[in-house]
């Protein structure tokens, strides 16, 4: 049997309402939490001594930051060893280029991808020079490929 | 009974929730909107835009991102949020901003950058804070809270050796040295191991939090800073039944010695933060030059000897203090007896002992104090001593001439107890004799035998006052012929 | 049609279909029928009966605290849950993890303050749902159980606060825990006195259980934080389920049978009582009293949605009144753990403080003597008074209410009695210097007001002829010695457990 009564509840609806609402923009409050709001750990920035210790055509590998430092007579680059595809390292190969051991990405010398399940190219990272003198290298901030540093 | 059972909870309900989404509100805008630090990264993105130079500068100055910002430096342990107000901290063209934008002033981040120092190292404060109020951490649950500006040279100390800076880097900090040297505070407090034990060891006082300190009587702020400076100027006022005699300080005197107080640390600073001078100080102090025998009593002995030229009457000891640089007493003993008097002490007295073991004192600088001592007078070879008569006819002669300075029972009043074991077995007859025979000038003790004693006289006298000697010769205490610094002399 | 017009077809309505296939009615509940139906085919709203009896859902029955408990347990475990993605379990970390969820972690300070603020109500509820359940009879026959889990749940509930306070790893969570260990370890003054220790020392195997050393640290972190998150949340839970469970199978919520249930209406018309089609069988199996299926329920109402409106009320009150005081009082948090530095005064949670202050007297009596005899007590209450009446009107009735008063005003005026005894006297060590410490541990202010109550309630089961006279008079005491001992302890005690009339007046050290 049905009720009778066919009024609108508006107090209950109001009632129902304001709690969906509050509810919900609580959960949506709460749902802010897990994403950090300061990136935890010092600042990628990797300072690797004075300029001139890197010979011309040297290629040299940077295990702290996961980049590989090259010197040729137009500048400095620098270019990220974090494979695009899923993240494992990549190898250098003198004259080759990049080979990732994991799933056989290929990049060339300035890090395109030649072969292989990666994504995008290695990116290249800014270099500058520190108020100290010292050569430095910014493992979170990525420079357009092909930009050299000259000291 | 009409109506829908539910009524009162639906309104308890509609109205709750209002209430609870006002609160959320709430919260999130002083969050997210109203936070401080917000506030002030908007401001310096507009400075930014004003300086800019050109579009690209505005256009970047534009984008700055309004976000918690942080130096973490894991060698130091800490995490300094004061970049997240103070953005233009190590921007060189921020010097003509008011704070928080200002640039640091003295140029001093160009030595100390940022991301290798932090703030906090040099600045105490709660690093972790993102407003002033927390950050500053004063009157608030945090064990070292904001020094303020003039304090800030405190911490130099931690890695440099303050006298090889630059002048006009830390003044006030050697300044601080200078007169805690100048003033012999040594003399009643140890540091590095040196120094009287009156006082308690200063070596750590810096990073005393002010549960350590008695703040019964302290007005000021429940800062270890102002209980320094309120301690220099009243101390048996801050600390009941100091006996600390007030330091006649001026008000900049009190905050040079403050800023001395607050740089003794034992901080745990990696290798690559301590400055070549501050090795070099730690060095110094396992090699020390040469000691000056007249800096080293000032340091050591002035504060209760004062000059030393005089006896002296000490208000908070209720006792007199021997002028040790009197020129009649130094001539009376040799180098080593005053050698031993100063290693040793006056066990049962306020003189304590200042040797390796006790006040810290090396060989070397106790023979520098000796020197120093001796530039007085000459010392003279003593006379013999008349032999011991009768102590009867002494007991009769002390209690006339000599009780009324040195007591009925030899137990001193405002001169030395001659009934104390240690004075009986460091001076000899000789030494005793030439004492009453010819007094000490400058001080109240009168030439007796230019007043008409006899050599018999003196020798009853002795007979008396050797009464006092301790029966048993007791090992542990010194005399002239014992063992010392592992030469035996017969 | 085409199949690809089908497939089409399909695809157009399957929002609708979507929404159909989640309730199995279709709609949302219109007829008593489906309400029942809703209530009763639903996976969690299956825990509740069907119909409510109307006097359950009266406010000042209730108070409606068992819902608050529920709605402040369920908001504690959504806050620490989230309070866990930040906080960092070891003793080097735990304090600068908290200080980040403060200042930096998006939502963390209100969130720790929420966590906070609903532990502390969550613990007073316990207690004030207690006294209710205790002063409307609602332990009686067949609910003696269900009294006996609450107790477990009140224990529970002391247990997961009491784990959660050391965590932040500052002075006050530091302090308190030792204090809390200590309390473990008072079996020593007894097995001391009479100097078994060497043979049987549970005192200290209690501590070193509780710590896992002989000190509050890293080991005693990490038990309190696997207690705190793990075990006792598992445990609190499934007892909870419990306890609901024989909520429902002892017949709801206590209520005075003895006057007919007033008739339940909707506008001018008495409740439809629907004729069933079929039986319930074996699913409907209840013992005694409720609501069956086919009897007239005079006086009940369809739970849903009417003890759902009830349930949701309760949860957005908690929530309201948690967030007010979360938004305008931050959690404290003092400086980190410094053993080196001991609070003065170091004070237990404030549901502990009465504790403290007995333990001030008597370590073994203030720390497992009383709360022993206390909670053996208390669990004896349902099989002391077997007398069926008075059961779902509070104190039982005009003689009941008399009797808390009096109980209520003899319970304070022999404590503060006692107190103002100790404070200006001293006591047995105070007089007798010598006395063995097993006369103190005897003859003690705990011991001598357990005496003076005790001697209370038995007067009044002479004078009333009634053992629930004297259980309500025995409750009362405790209660009135309870919140004058919390008083005491968190008040008036200050550096050295000395007393002071207010915290103005201790001396800064």
């Amino acid at each position: 049997m049905h009720d009778s009564s066919k009024r609108r509840d508006f107090l209950g609806l109001t009632a129902l309402w304001s709690t969906v609402i509050a509810m919900g923009t609580a959960l949506a409050g709460v749902m802010r939490l897990p994403k950090p709001a300061v990136q935890p750990g010092p600042l990628r920035v990797f300072k690797l001594g004075d300029p001139g210790q890197f010979a011309v055509g040297s290629v040299t590998r940077i295990e702290a930051g996961n980049f590989f430092l090259f010197r040729e007579e137009q500048g400095f680059h620098a270019v990220s060893s974090v494979c695009t595809h899923l993240g494992c390292i990549v190898a250098h190969n003198e004259g080759e280029g990049f080979a990732c051991p994991c799933h056989g990405s290929r990049f060339s010398t300035d890090g395109s991808v030649v072969g292989g399940p990666a994504p995008a190219a290695l990116p290249w990272l800014e270099i500058a020079l520190s108020p100290d003198g010292q050569l430095q290298v910014n493992a979170e901030s990525p420079v357009p490929k092909g930009t050299r540093f000259r000291v | 009974m009409s109506g829908d059972p539910s009524r009162p909870f639906k309104w308890i309900t509609a109205v709750c929730s209002v209430v609870t989404i006002g609160f959320l509100a709430a919260a999130a805008v002083r969050e997210n909107i109203s936070a401080d630090w917000r506030g002030y990264q908007v401001g310096f993105r507009g400075i930014l835009e004003a300086k800019a130079k050109g579009d690209a500068a505005r256009a970047t100055a534009r984008n700055l991102p309004i976000e918690i910002r942080q130096i973490v430096v894991p060698a130091l342990h800490t995490v300094d949020r004061c970049v997240s107000c103070h953005l233009g901290i190590d921007d060189p063209r921020m010097t003509d901003q008011p704070n928080p934008h200002r640039t640091h002033p003295r140029k001093l981040l160009a030595i100390h950058r940022v991301e290798k120092f932090g703030c906090t190292v040099c600045h105490q404060g709660q690093g972790a804070a993102l407003n002033f109020q927390e950050a500053k951490a004063e009157e608030y649950f945090w064990d070292y809270p904001l020094l303020p500006a003039k304090y800030t040279e405190a911490t130099c100390g931690s890695c440099h050796d303050p006298r090889a800076l630059p002048a006009g880097s830390a003044d006030k900090l050697v300044l601080g040295m200078k007169l805690f040297e100048q003033k012999g505070c040594n003399g009643c407090h140890k540091l590095n191991g040196k120094g009287g034990p009156l006082g308690p060891a200063l070596d750590n006082e810096g990073l005393k939090t002010k549960h350590e300190l008695v703040r019964a009587s302290l007005k000021g702020s429940q800062t270890n800073w102002n209980w320094f400076a309120e301690h220099f100027l009243d101390p048996s006022g801050i600390v009941a039944g100091s006996l600390m005699p007030m330091p006649a300080l001026s008000q900049p005197q009190v905050e040079t010695l403050t800023v001395f107080m607050l740089s003794l640390r034992q901080r745990d600073l990696p290798a690559e933060y301590l400055a070549p001078d501050k090795i070099d100080e730690q060095y110094a102090r396992l090699h020390p030059p040469a000691p000056d025998g007249a800096t080293l009593y000032h340091r050591y002995c002035a504060a209760c000897h004062d000059t030393g030229l005089h006896t002296r009457w000490d208000k908070k000891f209720a006792r007199f203090v021997p002028g040790i640089r009197n020129a009649a007493f130094v001539r009376t003993e040799d180098d080593e007896c005053l050698a031993e008097n100063i290693r040793e002490g006056r066990p049962g007295t306020r003189m304590p002992g200042w040797g390796s073991k006790a006040g810290g004192l090396s060989g070397a600088e106790v023979a520098a104090l000796v020197a120093y001592l001796r530039t007085s007078a000459p010392a003279m070879a003593l006379p013999a001593a008349p032999p011991r008569g009768d102590a009867a006819r002494g007991a009769a002669l002390f209690a006339q001439e000599c009780a009324g300075c040195h007591g009925m029972d030899g137990k001193g009043l405002i001169a030395p107890a001659l009934a104390n074991p240690v004075f009986q077995q460091a001076a000899t007859d000789a030494f005793l004799a030439q004492t009453i025979r010819a007094g000490r000038e400058n001080t109240p003790m009168p030439a007796f035998g230019r007043a008409g004693f006899s050599e018999s006289q003196i020798g009853d006298l002795l007979a008396y006052i050797r009464k006092w000697q301790p029966p048993v010769r007791n090992a542990a205490l010194p005399g002239r012929h014992a063992i010392q610094e592992g030469r035996v002399t017969p | 049609m085409t199949p690809i017009q089908e497939f089409l077809e399909n695809l157009k309505h399957t929002p609708r279909h979507l929404r159909e296939s989640a309730m199995r009615t279709g709609r949302v509940p219109q007829t008593d029928r489906e309400r029942s139906q809703s209530t009763f085919h639903n996976l969690f709203l299956h825990l509740q009966s069907v119909r409510t009896d109307r006097r359950s859902l009266r406010f000042a029955y209730t108070f409606g605290l068992g819902l608050i408990l529920t709605a402040s347990f369920v908001v504690l475990t959504i806050t620490g849950i989230l309070l866990m993605v930040y906080y960092k379990p070891g003793v080097e970390l735990a304090y600068n993890s908290v200080k980040d969820i403060h200042f930096v972690v998006p939502a963390g300070r209100f969130i720790r303050n929420i966590h906070r603020w609903s532990a502390h109500l969550m613990v007073l509820a316990v207690f004030l749902h207690m006294a209710r359940v205790f002063y409307t009879g609602s332990y009686k026959r067949p609910r003696e159980f269900n009294w006996l889990i609450g107790l477990v749940l009140l224990v529970l509930t002391l247990g997961l606060s009491f784990t959660g306070y050391l965590l932040p790893w500052d002075q006050l969570a530091y302090w308190a825990v030792t204090i809390g260990a200590n309390i473990a370890n008072s079996p020593r003054e007894v097995t001391d006195a009479i100097g078994i220790t060497a043979w049987f020392d549970p005192g200290r195997f209690q501590k070193q259980l509780l710590l896992g050393a002989n000190y509050v640290g890293q080991e005693s972190l990490i038990r309190f934080y696997v207690l705190h998150v793990a075990l006792l949340p598992l445990a609190i839970t499934a007892v909870m389920g419990l306890h609901f469970w024989r909520v429902r199978k002892d017949g709801g919520l206590s209520r005075d049978e003895s006057s007919p249930a007033p008739p339940a209406r909707i506008g001018s018309r008495d409740v439809e009582v629907f004729a069933p089609t079929k039986t319930y069988g074996l699913m409907a199996v209840v013992r005694g009293r409720t609501p069956v299926v086919g009897k007239a329920p005079e006086g009940s109402v369809s739970s849903w949605p009417n003890l759902l409106w009830a349930e949701i009320a309760a949860l957005m009150f908690t929530v309201a009144v948690t967030l007010a005081l979360s938004y305008f009082w931050d959690a404290p948090l003092k400086e980190m753990a410094n053993p080196a530095i001991p609070e003065n005064p170091a004070k237990a949670p404030w549901y502990f403080l009465g504790l403290q202050e007995l333990v001030s007297y008597s370590a073994f009596m203030g720390g497992v003597g009383i709360p022993s005899v206390v909670l053996l007590g208390l669990g004896l209450i349902p099989y002391l008074d077997r007398d069926p009446r008075g059961v779902g009107i509070w104190f039982g009735g005009p003689a009941g209410r008399r009797t808390f008063w009096q109980s209520a005003v003899y319970g304070l005026v022999s404590v503060l009695a006692l107190l103002a005894l100790t404070v200006n006297l001293g006591w047995l060590r105070t007089w007798f210097p010598t006395i063995p410490q097993i006369a103190i541990i005897i003859l003690n202010p705990a011991t001598v007001i357990v005496a003076l109550y005790a001697a209370w309630s038995l007067w009044v089961l002479k004078r009333t002829s009634s053992i629930r006279m004297s259980a309500i008079a025995l409750f009362t005491c405790f209660l009135a010695g309870f919140i004058v001992l919390t008083a005491m302890g968190s008040i008036f005690r200050g550096p050295n457990w000395h007393f002071y009339w207010w915290p103005s007046q201790w001396p800064v050290h």
